[in-house]
């Protein structure tokens, strides 16, 4: 906002002294254009161009070798995926890891946010830390969960040192507790980047409405509910609209702790479009899949903007 | 006699300005002096042992180079995780290099696509370089009646024990038959070490049980799998594996538990007794556990003898070629025995049956490995061969999981079997 105003303002006063700003208005001119001309043609090439291709690839049985034919198969590979068991399977574990990570995500992300809101010598130090997860790289804390969660690792050390198992869990053999492990690296890796949009907010949170509140009696949850809440409900729906988005991503985090085993009980849509594409060469059944995905969260996230829109009008 | 040299100095003269005009016209690929360069893409530095890619590098392509003035090799090392998706992009791209060095499952696919020149016809001394190599090396370069690539090295597994835990089990020697190797577990029973490990249950794990069991996975002219992956022999030895593993065994690595302790490091470790590993092992246990002896021994011996897998590594030349002649020039070079020899102390098995005896002489510890290879037998030369492996791997899980029986899973598996070869 601050810089958006920032530049609107330095380019009225650098216009101002011109005589012909409603000429110019009238006419047509192509400086706008050419200034976006760049980025708009490296997103149509590196964006808008395999999208279609994807879609394309998606009605055909696709031979990857320019020179071959592939056949055309109009929608029968989205027919293939409803009635393929496998991608049901990813699917439900897909949305088991959507629903497993973005509660803890939002919840832990916003209380942490609250704490490190308050002013504290360290908190520069914590921020840090809550944030050091996120820019770690996806393929080492892979593997270090994996670690983590086998069956001789600290996981089971802990909980049987503890006595809370007999700390011979095979985390990673099995459908539910390995989509478990993953979705504890998913939040654990997730937490400080949602702590870090939701204490931007918090900033934006008008300060002499907190004190008017106050005035009015109203205790630190009820300051909370009535003032901070919907002061970032814009931030609360970006960090979710994201998320969402991010989960129906998760690959790396899969791919390396489980592999999609055992049985490919964990794999979720995008380690088994993987595997079709780069596996076994069907890059047009992948193709749909990633088509499919793609419808999906698109819907998704029209349906939250919605959700997040209506209440903005019942309570502005 | 004049006018003939004539004609052949002007046609000579006429090729050479075409080749250079050619040349320049290209890719840049031909000098002015008519010299070729042809690439080839492996993975020899895999793993940071640069030990093969030393050897390829500073002695065998200069020795190339040295006896066929006018051709020069451009290696490019590319890691063996990498290879199959750059080479499936290049193929899509038509960016591939003159050669590959393609693991052994990869040909087929590549053939298919139609993307490599079938060297049996190619090449007029193909029989003669053929029948040296190990047949079940060579076999994994046919594809529909023609073999698209030669042998370059190759590896087999073989069992391999804990010295310490044959001792627990007061075993003087490794299990030789099934019947030893199951009453092995019975010894081991109690004393905390687990009998045997592997990482899977894909072809590479389970077909040496399987051959040397006296089944096979299809018929010999890959048209079925039924009737053949259920047959009673297969049943009665994935049954014995089934058995092992849910007597606790046998690692719960096999059906594909990531968090199982690996079989490099609990063999080692003494946490297991045996495993079914390759000739690299040696290499790995000797800078991470020094004072590990690991004894090998050939595959246990069930009804069908032992018999083992064949991995390896095949040279192949792509259909885009432009110096193609060059190309099968060093394809023959790496079938020589100064190509092949000179790989053996980096850890690589040579392809030339004959060379087996001074392999042996440069690393004793390869005669099993040398003696293994003699039988062995290579998986599945088709496409799709990967997606047997995930058949597989999930079809016959829930045997092991005692859902459904051994009969039933292997029936399962073939089924699916069927419907990939019939497409």
């Amino acid at each position: 906002m601050t810089i958006s105003t920032l530049a609107t303002g330095a380019a009225a006063d650098a216009v101002a002294p011109a005589p012909r700003p409603r000429i110019r208005r009238r006419r047509f001119s192509a400086t706008p254009w050419l200034f976006l001309l760049p980025g708009f043609i490296l997103f149509a090439v590196t964006v808008v161009y395999p999208i279609i291709q994807a879609v394309q690839m998606s009605l055909y049985d696709w031979r990857i070798i320019g020179s071959a034919t592939s056949e055309f198969l109009g929608l029968d590979n989205y027919a293939r995926a409803l009635g393929d068991e496998h991608f049901w399977l990813s699917f439900g574990n897909t949305v088991f890891y959507l629903v497993a990570t973005i509660p803890p995500q939002i919840v832990l992300g916003l209380v942490i946010a609250l704490l490190l809101h308050a002013r504290s010598p360290i908190r520069p130090l914590l921020r840090v830390l809550y944030y050091l997860p996120v820019v770690t790289s996806w393929v080492v804390v892979s593997l270090l969960f994996r670690f983590l969660f086998a069956d001789q690792g600290l996981i089971n050390w802990s909980l049987g040192a503890v006595g809370v198992t007999a700390g011979d869990t095979s985390w990673l053999a099995d459908r539910w507790t390995g989509m478990l492990a993953i979705s504890a690296l998913g939040v654990w890796k997730g937490i400080g980047w949602s702590m870090m949009i939701f204490l931007a907010a918090l900033q934006g949170v008008p300060q002499s409405l907190m004190e008017a509140a106050t005035v009015d009696g109203a205790g630190p949850w009820q300051r909370f509910r009535a003032v901070t809440l919907p002061a970032i409900r814009s931030a609360t729906a970006f960090v979710t609209i994201m998320l969402v988005i991010g989960a129906f991503n998760v690959f790396i985090s899969v791919y390396l702790m489980t592999g999609g085993g055992p049985a490919g009980r964990t794999d979720v849509l995008l380690t088994y479009m993987y595997q079709l594409a780069f596996g076994d060469l069907e890059f047009g059944y992948g193709a749909a899949i990633a088509v499919i995905l793609t419808l999906v969260v698109l819907v998704l996230s029209l349906v939250q903007l919605r959700v997040f829109r209506d209440r903005d009008g019942v309570t502005p | 006699m004049k006018r003939p040299t004539r004609i052949l100095a002007a046609s000579s003269a006429v090729a050479a300005f075409a080749l250079i005009a050619a040349g320049c016209s290209a890719d840049g690929a031909a000098d002015p002096d008519g010299d070729v360069t042809i690439t080839f893409w492996g993975s020899y530095g895999n793993g940071g042992n640069s030990a093969q890619q030393d050897v390829l590098e500073s002695t065998l392509i200069p020795a190339f180079e040295k006896a066929n003035p006018g051709i020069q090799v451009e290696y490019l090392d590319v890691p063996y995780d990498d290879l199959l998706q750059k080479l499936t992009t290049s193929a899509a791209g038509d960016e591939l290099p003159d050669l590959v060095r393609a693991d052994l499952g990869w040909v087929p696919r590549f053939a298919d696509l139609g993307v490599l020149v079938p060297l049996s016809q190619a090449m007029d001394d193909f029989d003669q370089l053929a029948e040296r190599t190990f047949p079940g090396v060579l076999s994994t370069n046919l594809w529909e009646g023609d073999y698209y690539g030669l042998p370059l090295d190759t590896n087999t597994r073989v069992l391999i024990s804990n010295p310490d835990a044959l001792g627990t089990a007061g075993a003087s020697a490794p299990p030789a038959t099934f019947e030893e190797f199951e009453a092995m577990a019975d010894s081991l029973d109690g004393t905390g070490i687990t009998l045997f490990a592997d990482g899977g249950l894909g072809a590479w794990n389970l077909m040496p049980w399987i051959w040397s069991g006296g089944g096979d996975i299809t018929d010999a002219d890959l048209t079925t799998s039924s009737g053949y992956l259920d047959s009673a022999e297969n049943v009665a030895t994935l049954q014995m594996l089934v058995d092992l593993y849910q007597a606790g065994q046998a690692s719960s690595g096999l059906v594909g538990n990531e968090g199982a302790v690996s079989t490099s490091e609990g063999l080692p470790g003494g946490q297991y007794a045996t495993i079914l590993d390759g000739p690299w092992m040696t290499g790995i246990w000797a800078d991470q556990f020094p004072d590990f002896a690991p004894v090998y021994s050939p595959v246990p011996a069930g009804d069908g003898g032992s018999i083992s897998v064949v991995g390896g590594e095949d040279i192949v030349l792509t259909a885009s070629s432009k110096h193609q002649e060059a190309a099968m020039e060093f394809i023959r070079f790496t079938q020589s025995d100064e190509f092949q020899l000179a790989l053996v102390p980096t850890g690589q098995l040579t392809v030339i049956q004959e060379l087996g005896e001074q392999q042996v002489a440069l690393d004793p510890k390869l005669e099993v490995f040398t003696e293994q290879l003699a039988t062995a037998r290579a998986r599945l030369a088709i496409p799709n061969a990967s997606e047997v492996d995930t058949i597989l791997n999930t079809e016959l899980v829930p045997a092991f999981e005692g859902t459904i029986s051994v009969k039933e899973a292997l029936g399962n598996a073939a089924t699916k079997i069927d419907e990939l070869l019939a497409s």
